[in-house]
């Protein structure tokens, strides 16, 4: 069941929600609680009950250790076991066939089924235990960053923070000391029609981004990118058609995926932090990863660049550090090599950033946000092409080395063009090849830019404007919704 | 909350509004509305028997009434569109115009037997129907009247403004230029060999898609060409399935040729398969794996006219 889907908004998000308040009313916080479980898991079992137990097993198995490490004297030796064994859990379902392709590439794959949102339950937990531990470890009451928890919360409690379904699958990746007490509080059964409103706004404009916006360029980027794994060459405009689009794609899907995430908790009162901030008007890369999965670099920067030694070290081991981070956050979206070399990307442009800071004056901003979007766009590509001969194939094309052409009735109608244009009937890769595919999709692309380049994201526009903005895209998302032949699934459910 | 309400009222009715009476798609679907209209005005100023060929955009660009009407010696109307257009809509259309004693011949597209209802029911022709022929769309089922409704997406609204902008401005069409326009007949003509030229790299990188032989068999398509044939069978319109242009090195499976074949032959149908299954190779094309180029679309409909002809006599000779 996902969120953009009939069942999911016309049956499961009223029942629980109903449910949620009315044993809140009649039975107490408690129930409520129970009853928010009770539906996270089934809202988790609805793609594979067998992976309920895991997720079950799981959540016991961390509470148990959290147990330990507050009450037994051996704090760190608990954590170490906690962190080993989530590393574990995850190292199998998720990276056993790549190593085991790595060490012994000739040998028969393990196949092994990814369970759904393991990378987000993961390190949640692993969170969890690293706040728990923090106090413990070296008197802090905190953990880096954070405010942890100071005692270790009930396990319905424990279990309720997990399992949220709003987080569940794809984040936003919550710390435990902003969620645990939420949950906790004496006011979260009883309905507060505010939060309702406000959720239920945020959640229909997160639904609006990702039916009408993701899954629209979701479209194009396919044509492009599905053509080059087929072996074909993509010439200029079908090729920078795709990236750009693909760039949309994963914004809108993600960020419509968080706001939804957000609109949710908000309605059952609980509040989530923000997970996107208009990340592509970032005039850096640093400022980029500040934007872009908030939740995510948080994570990365307290519990994994800190630790390393931070930006404390010299200059080297700074950008070791920042390698060894990034390259992690390229595995953790995926267990193959375009990720790695994504997630390389970023962190070679991360060093180049910090050591131009250090030598030179910051770029006009301008200039600086056009640079970091070139980048950013640019590292899409191996991310989404998926393989090395893909991701040639893709940038030979945004080279121009394979060729530009334009529609002849384009050309015809601006015969300059031709100086620099091949004209052909249509273009095959490009939307769905017809005539009028190229003024098409090069409309929809300018829409799409203007919208995340010029406008402020949901969280930072006025009530006014959240409201003209359900006027302009309800109906359109009604129209994906109900009568769109096909479902896109959210990018970062393979994650 | 109130709030809420009123903008996703207001967004469904400026919605609903906006492609019922004020936007509009003149260059995508104004060019397809004309198209099946002008094929419509023919066939009803048609009083003799006559042969209507119906199916995707092969059938104007790859088949050529001009050619076949002097040879099987009956007025000829080339109906056939494009791909997407529902095959619901065209019956609709055409099965007030169809007498007894009239022939109509169906090389459609694999696409038009596989397609999903879904699929279906947002093809260009609900955006037709709902500007501008809703006594059609009053005329099919509740379903398809709804999904009209909402049948325009983001790239739909988009180039709703542009296309009513540039033809509210005086915009001239470049595609009749580039690509050649249409004869009396309803043919595509002007795809010549020359402009085929021009696509050849084009033409060499499309990977034709086929759908398996249980889409055919299963598709919401079969389902309308099913009631379709059982219709001219009760009506005494003859009705004979054929095979659509496609590159001879991307030929259709023999399952889904066999699916195919038994869709007409199970309603007691004809059907029309020449030797080489109107496979060609890729130089015979204009722009597309459907659609031939003008020499080709002039050969490969003598070749069909005389397989007509000898399918029609075959069967007039029975009836004797």
């Amino acid at each position: 069941m996902m969120f953009h889907t009939a069942p999911f908004i016309v049956g499961f998000l009223p029942i629980c929600v109903t449910g949620f308040f009315a044993l809140g009313r009649c039975c107490g916080a408690e129930w409520a609680l129970r009853w928010l479980v009770t539906c996270s898991l089934a809202f988790y079992a609805w793609w594979n009950p067998e992976h309920l137990v895991l997720l079950a097993g799981s959540v016991a198995l961390n509470y148990t250790i959290a147990w330990k490490l507050r009450h037994t004297g051996a704090p760190r030796a608990w954590l170490t076991v906690g962190i080993a064994l989530n590393l574990a859990l995850l190292g199998w379902f998720k990276y056993a066939d790549f190593l085991r392709h790595i060490v012994a590439p000739n040998a028969p794959a393990l196949h092994v089924t990814l369970p759904l949102a393991i990378s987000f339950f993961t390190l949640q937990q692993i969170m969890f235990l690293v706040d728990m531990a923090a106090p413990m470890r070296d008197g802090r009451t905190t953990a880096p960053g954070t405010t942890g928890p100071e005692t270790l919360p009930s396990l319905l409690s424990y279990a309720a923070f997990v399992t949220f379904f709003p987080h569940l699958i794809a984040g936003p990746i919550v710390r435990p000391a902003e969620v645990l007490p939420q949950l906790g509080a004496a006011g979260l059964a009883r309905p507060c029609i505010e939060n309702i409103a406000d959720g239920l706004l945020i959640f229909l404009l997160g639904l609006g981004k990702k039916l009408v916006l993701a899954d629209t360029f979701g479209g194009f980027a396919d044509t492009g990118f599905n053509a080059a794994a087929n072996g074909a060459s993509l010439t200029f405009f079908e090729a920078w058609y795709a990236s750009l689009s693909y760039a949309l794609q994963i914004y809108f899907d993600f960020s419509g995926y968080s706001d939804m995430a957000i609109g949710l908790a908000r309605m059952l009162n609980v509040r989530f932090p923000l997970n996107f901030d208009s990340p592509y008007q970032a005039s850096n890369i640093a400022e980029f990863w500040r934007r872009w999965h908030i939740t995510l670099g948080g994570f990365l920067r307290d519990y994994l660049y800190i630790p390393l030694g931070g930006s404390r070290t010299g200059a080297l081991r700074r950008t070791g550090n920042l390698m060894t981070t990034m390259l992690l956050c390229g595995l953790w979206h995926g267990a193959a090599w375009n990720f790695v070399v994504w997630g390389g990307l970023h962190g070679l442009f991360l060093a180049v950033h910090a050591q131009y800071r250090r030598l030179f004056r910051p770029l006009p901003a301008g200039l600086g946000q056009a640079l970091t979007l070139l980048a950013v766009i640019l590292a899409w590509v191996p991310f989404r092409a998926g393989s090395v001969h893909n991701t040639l194939t893709v940038l030979r094309g945004m080279a121009g080395l394979s060729g530009i052409t334009l529609p002849r009735m384009i050309v015809s109608a601006l015969p300059p063009l031709a100086a620099i244009a091949d004209p052909v009937s249509v273009m095959p890769f490009l939307g769905d090849a017809r005539t009028l595919s190229f003024p098409e999709i090069s409309a929809c692309l300018l829409l799409g830019w203007l919208i995340v380049l010029a406008l402020p994201n949901v969280h930072r526009m006025t009530d006014r404007a959240r409201h003209w903005s359900l006027t302009g895209s309800f109906a359109l998302s009604v129209q994906a919704l109900l009568f769109a032949p096909h479902v896109a699934p959210f990018l970062y459910f393979q994650f | 909350m109130g709030r809420i309400l009123l903008a996703c009222a207001a967004s469904l009715a400026l919605y609903i509004g906006a492609f019922t009476w004020l936007l509009d798609r003149p260059l995508t679907l104004g060019a397809l509305g004309a198209r099946i209209e002008a094929s419509l005005a023919r066939g009803e100023a048609i009083q003799q028997p006559k042969l209507v060929i119906l199916a995707g955009s092969n059938g104007p660009y790859s088949h050529r009434c001009e050619i076949i009407e002097p040879i099987i010696d009956r007025p000829c109307i080339n109906a056939g569109v494009a791909v997407g257009v529902g095959l619901d809509y065209l019956f609709t259309r055409w099965k007030k115009l169809l007498n007894p004693g009239d022939i109509v011949y169906l090389p459609l597209e694999e696409a038009q037997y596989a397609r999903p209802r879904a699929t279906g029911d947002l093809g260009p022709d609900a955006s037709i129907m709902l500007r501008h022929d809703r006594a059609t769309l009053w005329a099919l089922p509740l379903r398809r009247q709804i999904a009209a409704l909402f049948a325009a997406d983001l790239p739909a609204v988009i180039m709703s403004l542009i296309e009513t902008a540039l033809t509210d401005d005086g915009f001239h069409d470049p595609r009749a230029a580039a690509n050649g326009g249409y004869n009396a007949w309803g043919d595509h003509v002007g795809h010549t060999a020359m402009l085929a030229a021009l696509n050849q790299s084009t033409l060499a990188a499309i990977t034709p898609v086929h759908p398996t032989a249980a889409q055919i068999r299963t598709g919401y398509g079969t389902v309308l060409i099913t009631d379709f044939l059982h219709w001219a069978d009760l009506n005494g319109v003859r009705a004979i399935g054929g095979l659509p242009t496609g590159f001879a090195d991307s030929p259709i499976a023999d399952d889904s040729l066999a699916a195919i074949r038994s869709i007409y032959r199970d309603q007691g149908a004809g059907f029309l398969d020449l030797p080489n299954h109107s496979r060609y190779p890729r130089t015979a094309f204009f722009d597309t794996g459907d659609h031939l180029n003008e020499a080709a679309q002039i050969s490969h409909s003598v070749t069909v006219a005389a397989a007509l002809s000898r399918l029609t006599e075959q069967k007039h000779a029975r009836s004797r």
